[in-house]
């Protein structure tokens, strides 16, 4: 089982702020991190490399400090590392990102694909989908639950609904986007980390994967950003203690009237 | 497909049980609204099998079009079939536009298209409007909601958008309208590779809404004390037609199922009222309910972060609250033997 799994460095957004002065997003001090939904997919590649041998090769599109995302992820017991760097691939949006990473994954072999559902920073949870559209195979998104079968060349996967699941089975290869109900991700020891240091990453450049830069970054992208601002922030409505309880129900019940819930 | 080829909004329906969800209603009102203001005219897309009888009660929406893409193989949610049969469509007419249900389907199809056809995608997005350039563009959150953008597609035609479910009020159109159908085959299964479903399973409680479409979310945190103590819970939420979630913690504990959590790593939900019972309100959960209208919060601790938020705070115990609470909807409730 040849598995590929894309992932992403994210800051820490529960670490963000926005300064209360100038009401603007504050990035310094924030840690980057390894995607959360990126190792619940690097996790499950791993198990299922356990139950059925292969490789896991883990690829990731980024700034050249993105190589700390890769070095956490061949500490978890990836096989193969790929950072995809070059000035040209700045600000993709999802299309752009999508065609880069499948670009990447031409010049690989791979059965299955394994995307986190969504970057926490983004949120989009379109690039697995877009991906797999661009690669011309089938995608099973937001699992919990997968089992592959090697002989049959297939894979079970349970996929999210709104009311609870659905089992598909698809043919490989596939492309999965994993949720958090997949795994509890491995703790890497001091000393896999340190190893995982020693290892090598590949570095792939727009010439190493054929791309044009038309096609990547930037340029490649079909959306644009008009204008970024902070919200509004929620003010501090009335705080009651239960002192005077039929008071409470009866303000809890005109609020739900003025919302036209009860 | 340059900017100015292109014409018609299209949004792209979804049904569930053989009802339209509301979600739909959300999107033809966006929708209406956009084409209004481009001067053009509005149709609405629906994807899946026998679905001539959901087109009887659209009428009051006024869609000017509606096409049905409807066949055997659209019968089960198979996005790559939804997308390729969408697809070819868009390819031959040509819309400005096309809206989509920021849901686990919705995202699915658009994203599929997206790719296919080389065009820009804004997801999950909190409004859709014309500016005052006369451009359609697309208003949405990033980084936990710490920030809004507004994005637009310069080039690529059509649009795409996902529209996040509970943003914009579903409303009837001022005058009623018998709109033109038409009825499509879904292109066939592809021969290369082959998916199936092979089961539905249903884990959230029957008598509980779900988290996109509900008015009111009763929201629950550790400070429920036990899964035991859903119970009051459940009944709450039945009598206000309320779908339930929860904190990671909960999820985590196993009280409910995983697609049930609201936050940073589960779901980001909308509605007219969540009630936060026994949640403390950590960041990664609060970015969940960020575009909930109203939040009442019920907390035994006075310094939890959720009385930061909350419209209404009630320090105290969850189960001084609730039985009077429930006492006073059941009054309220009209049951059958009341109906006379």
């Amino acid at each position: 089982m040849r598995i590929v799994v894309c992932v992403k460095q994210v800051p820490d957004v529960a670490e963000l702020r926005i300064d209360e002065v100038t009401h603007s997003l504050v990035r310094a001090g924030v840690p980057s991190i390894l995607n959360p939904f990126d190792e619940f997919a690097v996790e499950e590649a791993l198990r299922i490399r356990e139950r059925n041998e292969g490789t896991v090769t883990v690829i990731t599109m980024g700034p050249p400090q993105a190589r700390e995302a890769l070095v956490r992820c061949l500490a978890m017991g990836a096989d193969r590392a790929i950072l995809l760097t070059d000035s040209a691939f700045a600000a993709a949006d999802t299309y752009a990102t999508a065609k880069t990473l499948a670009l990447a994954l031409q010049k690989l072999e791979f059965d299955l694909v394994i995307c986190g559902m969504k970057a926490i920073d983004g949120e989009t949870c379109q690039v697995g989908p877009e991906l797999a559209e661009l690669l011309d195979i089938p995608h099973i998104s937001y699992i919990k639950k997968v089992e592959i079968n090697s002989s049959a060349n297939t894979v079970l996967a349970e996929r999210l609904t709104e009311e609870g699941y659905e089992q598909v089975r698809s043919t490989l290869p596939c492309l999965l986007t994993a949720t958090k109900a997949l795994n509890v991700p491995r703790m890497p020891t001091l000393i896999q980390q340190l190893t995982a240091k020693q290892k090598p990453i590949e570095t792939w450049s727009t010439a190493s994967i054929g791309a044009e830069r038309k096609d990547v970054g930037l340029t490649g992208s079909r959306t644009q950003v008009l204008k970024v601002y902070t919200p509004e922030l929620r003010s501090q409505g009335v705080i009651v203690t239960t002192e005077d309880l039929r008071g409470v129900v009866a303000q809890v019940i005109k609020l739900l009237e003025k919302e036209g819930t009860a | 497909m340059s900017s100015e080829t292109g014409r018609g909004v299209w949004v792209v329906g979804e049904q569930k049980a053989d009802q339209l969800k509301s979600v739909t209603f959300e999107l033809i009102t966006a929708g209406r609204r956009i084409a209004d203001a481009l001067k053009q005219e509005l149709t609405l897309v629906l994807i899946g099998h026998n679905l001539e009888h959901l087109t009887g009660a659209l009428a009051d929406y006024a869609p000017d079009k509606i096409l049905l893409i409807d066949g055997e193989d659209t019968k089960s949610f198979i996005p790559e079939i939804y997308a390729d049969s969408l697809g070819s469509l868009v390819l031959e007419r040509r819309p400005n536009a096309v809206l989509f249900a920021a849901t686990y389907s919705g995202r699915d199809i658009a994203s599929r298209l997206a790719a296919k056809l080389g065009l820009g995608l804004a997801a999950d997005c909190t409004d859709l409007l014309v500016d005052e350039k006369g451009r359609f563009v697309q208003v949405r959150p990033a980084f936990g909601g710490n920030l809004m953008a507004t994005i637009f597609q310069p080039s690529a035609r059509p649009q795409l958008a996902t529209l996040r479910p509970g943003m914009i009020k579903g409303g009837k159109a001022q005058t009623k309208k018998t709109p033109m159908i038409e009825k499509l085959q879904p292109q066939p299964r592809p021969t290369k590779w082959s998916k199936v479903i092979l089961k539905t399973v249903r884990e959230v409680a029957e008598e509980s809404g779900n988290l996109d479409e509900a008015d009111v979310v009763v929201g629950v945190g550790r400070g429920l004390g036990s899964k035991e103590n859903l119970r009051s819970v459940n009944h709450l939420a039945s009598l206000l037609d309320a779908a339930i979630g929860g904190s990671r913690g909960v999820v985590d504990a196993g009280w409910l199922p995983h697609n049930q959590q609201i936050g940073l790593t589960g779901r980001a939900i909308s509605p007219k009222i969540y009630f936060a019972l026994g949640i403390s309100g950590a960041i990664q959960h609060l970015v969940g309910v960020r575009t909930a209208k109203q939040i009442i919060a019920i907390n035994k601790d006075p310094d939890a972060p959720i009385f930061k938020v909350a419209t209404f705070g009630i320090v105290g115990d969850l189960f001084t609250v609730l039985p009077p609470l429930i006492k006073e909807l059941e009054t309220r409730k009209p049951t059958a033997q009341t109906g006379t």
